[in-house]
């Protein structure tokens, strides 16, 4: 394989994102508006015009991503949701004793959910004329997303690692571009490492947190103030809130960037991430403020602000140019097989 | 006219320069930088995406070839008349007055969901939350008070009987006379108080006796609870408490860490307005209450300017209303002091929709 090519260095892509706040506002705004105007209905296009802005400003070595599903197929995707949960909630109210055998079900459906929902916005997004797929199967999203988790609570979160290395190999490598499979593969030994570190991460915040309220509410009894709710409310749930934020984008992170950092496309492309938990817990925490402070109004910014960040750390080291890559969904394949790609579009990622 | 920009060879990644154009109303063709014919299609049968803020855009062909332009000016100018490819609502972005009605719209219906959407979906879910369920929050909730802040009762059965003897005498105006029961607890950390769960028991605590001067006052307070248990008010805040986050995650659309946390600090603001609103209510019942009794309302402003010195200390360091859960005492006694009067002008027990 190597010697047909050569051992050329590869070209280095740092991915791009052309998005703006202000832009990004106007189809925000009227996104609300509409959805509120047409009851939620008009969500599922409101959903398609968000992620369409987001992808479409991701540039990769001077080409967008586009992101093109048919809205109506959410809509449809969203009633059926509904339904069920309709059904759900009159039949366990006349018989309570079914309620049970709706858990089951539920469980039996999270792999065929999970599977759908990926290769749903896998197939609906492409790249230079070619688009994603998802390949995997109900056993693999079984194991790796029901099973693992399970293995790894039950053993009160010793394996937890473990599971997530599982889960994240079967969401990467399942992965595929123009009929090429992407791949990663790093140690046990470097996740657990990441959790470790996160573990100590949240020890040292909770006692900062912890320390913090009891200091605060025992200056309260001292003065007496106890009927200040919303004060000791606020003045605890902050700082916990926010220390949750740090821990939580510190494990997000460091396994993302892991994840990324190990992959390769066509056995020869590899990626590369660069994100830092730090800036990302800075930008999280300060955009919440912001859009706190202006009523909401400013979320549109600090969406784009932060995906601005965390696109412009990623890069692609390309063996070669991408030109060769062919599309192997024929047309028949995309015919049928987006009809049963599944019509619930969860947000599931790495 | 014409369009610049790449063209997709079908199925594939490979790409050259090119140019799109209309040589007729109901076809656009597709050529190289060079001049070469790289295809033409009737219009309807090319997938052209819609415009989109500022990224490119898109022409499927049927071939499976693809043709892309950053130029949507040019694009929109070629597609002039064809009805296709344009989009309503991206006119509508561009436009600073549809965008700006829109921020109003969503501000005002904003405000109407939480000043009157939330309070009337949590009322509705409140009263159709069966008995059983209710028993079991008290329970539980009574269980956890007792671990944590509450002790035994130490008053004797002179103060005791007092107590249920006033209840006695308020709760024939309640909704379910009856169903309400006493239960005393010992509250330092506290202070004087009384709280109402949610299946009618209603604690006093111990700390609540040495502050009252008449039955009356007494009688107040327990018609006050009675009116949260009534209206069910503790499970109405439940609801309420997890509308509010829910409903910021549907207008965002986003269920990231943002979106949740922006959730919380407005949450705190706009439940402890609603429990402001449950306040109100519950002294408009007990006000209510004592005037049907022949007495005066104003006995349990009294008790509530006590109770405010006692917790507060002499110079009011209570928080102001507008952040606090209760509103001011100031207010409330206010408010107890003007609906002193006749018993026939009761006011309604609904919550104000």
């Amino acid at each position: 394989m190597a010697s047909a090519e050569g051992a050329v260095a590869p070209t280095r892509h740092d991915f791009e994102f052309r998005g703006t706040g202000g832009e990004f506002f106007r189809i925000w705004i009227l996104n609300l508006a509409l959805t509120l105007l047409t009851f939620g209905i008009y969500s599922a296009w409101a959903k398609v015009r968000t992620r369409r802005y987001l992808y479409g400003n991701t540039y990769i070595a001077g080409h967008a991503l586009d992101y093109d599903p048919s809205p109506w197929r959410i809509l449809i995707g969203r009633l059926i949701a509904l339904a069920f949960f309709l059904a759900y909630s009159i039949s366990v109210s006349i018989w309570p004793q079914f309620l049970a055998g709706w858990y089951l079900a539920f469980i039996a459906f999270i792999p065929w959910l999970i599977n759908s929902s990926l290769r749903f916005n896998a197939r609906n997004t492409s790249y230079r004329n070619i688009r994603f797929d998802f390949t995997g199967d109900y056993v693999g999203a079984l194991v790796n997303y029901v099973v693992w988790p399970i293995v790894g609570w039950s053993t009160l979160t010793i394996l937890l690692p473990r599971a997530r290395k599982a889960r994240d190999y079967y969401f990467v490598n399942k992965h595929a571009y123009g009929g090429r499979p992407f791949e990663t593969a790093f140690s046990t030994l470097s996740i657990y490492l990441i959790y470790i570190g996160g573990f100590l991460l949240f020890i040292a915040l909770m006692a900062a947190t912890i320390g913090g309220g009891f200091w605060l509410l025992g200056a309260m009894v001292k003065a007496k103030d106890f009927m200040k709710g919303p004060y000791v409310m606020a003045a605890i749930l902050v700082p916990y809130v926010l220390s949750l934020t740090v821990w939580s984008t510190f494990l997000d992170i460091m396994v993302f960037n892991i994840s990324l950092n190990h992959a390769k496309f066509d056995g020869r492309h590899e990626l590369r991430s660069r994100v830092s938990p730090w800036v990302m817990s800075w930008i999280v925490a300060s955009n919440l403020v912001l859009i706190l402070l202006s009523v909401g109004l400013l979320y549109p910014w600090a969406r784009v602000r932060q995906t601005r960040y965390e696109t412009t750390r990623l890069s692609l080291l390309a063996a070669s140019d991408l030109d060769e890559y062919t599309s192997e969904l024929s047309a028949a394949r995309s015919a049928i097989g987006e009809e049963v790609a599944g019509f619930f579009d969860l947000g599931i990622g790495l | 006219m014409s369009v610049d920009g790449r063209y997709f060879f079908p199925h594939s990644a490979r790409f050259i320069a090119a140019r799109a154009s209309r040589p007729e109303k109901r076809v656009l063709r597709f050529e190289g930088a060079d001049g070469a014919m790289l295809g033409e299609f009737p219009v309807r049968r090319v997938r052209i995406s819609e415009r989109l803020g500022n990224i490119p855009r898109r022409f499927r062909l049927p071939d499976g070839a693809l043709f892309e332009t950053a130029d949507n000016d040019a694009a929109d100018e070629m597609l002039r008349g064809t009805g296709r490819g344009n989009s309503a609502v991206d006119r509508l972005e561009r436009s600073w007055r549809w965008v700006a009605l829109s921020a109003l719209l969503s501000l005002g219906a904003a405000y109407g969901f939480v000043q009157y959407g939330i309070p009337a979906l949590a009322y509705w879910l409140a009263m159709a939350t069966p008995v059983n369920v209710l028993d079991t929050v008290s329970k539980t909730t009574l269980q956890t008070m007792d671990h944590t802040f509450l002790k035994p009762s130490k008053l004797g059965q002179p103060q005791r009987i007092r107590a249920v003897v006033a209840l006695s005498k308020v709760s024939v105006h309640g909704r379910r006379p009856g169903s309400y029961d006493l239960v005393f607890r010992d509250a330092p950390a506290v202070g004087p108080n009384a709280f109402a769960l949610p299946d009618g028991e209603i604690v006093v605590t111990d700390q609540l006796f040495p502050l009252i001067q008449s039955d009356a006052e007494l009688e107040g307070v327990l018609a006050h609870e009675m009116s949260h248990v009534d209206h069910r008010h503790g499970l109405q805040g439940l609801y309420q408490a997890s509308l509010v986050p829910a409903a910021i995650a549907l207008v965002t659309g986003d269920l990231s860490q943002i979106a949740q946390m922006a959730t919380i600090l407005p949450g705190i603001l706009v439940e402890a307005g609603y429990s402001r609103s449950f306040e109100q209510q519950a002294d408009d019942d007990a006000a209510a209450a004592l005037n049907a009794n022949g007495e005066d309302p104003a006995a349990l402003a009294h008790l509530l300017a006590r109770m405010d010195e006692k917790v507060c200390g002499k110079k009011s360091s209570c928080p102001p209303s507008w952040l606090g859960s209760h509103p001011a005492t100031a207010e409330r006694v206010q408010r107890l002091i003007s609906e002193r009067k006749p018993a026939s002008k009761a006011p309604q027990g609904d919550l104000r929709k």
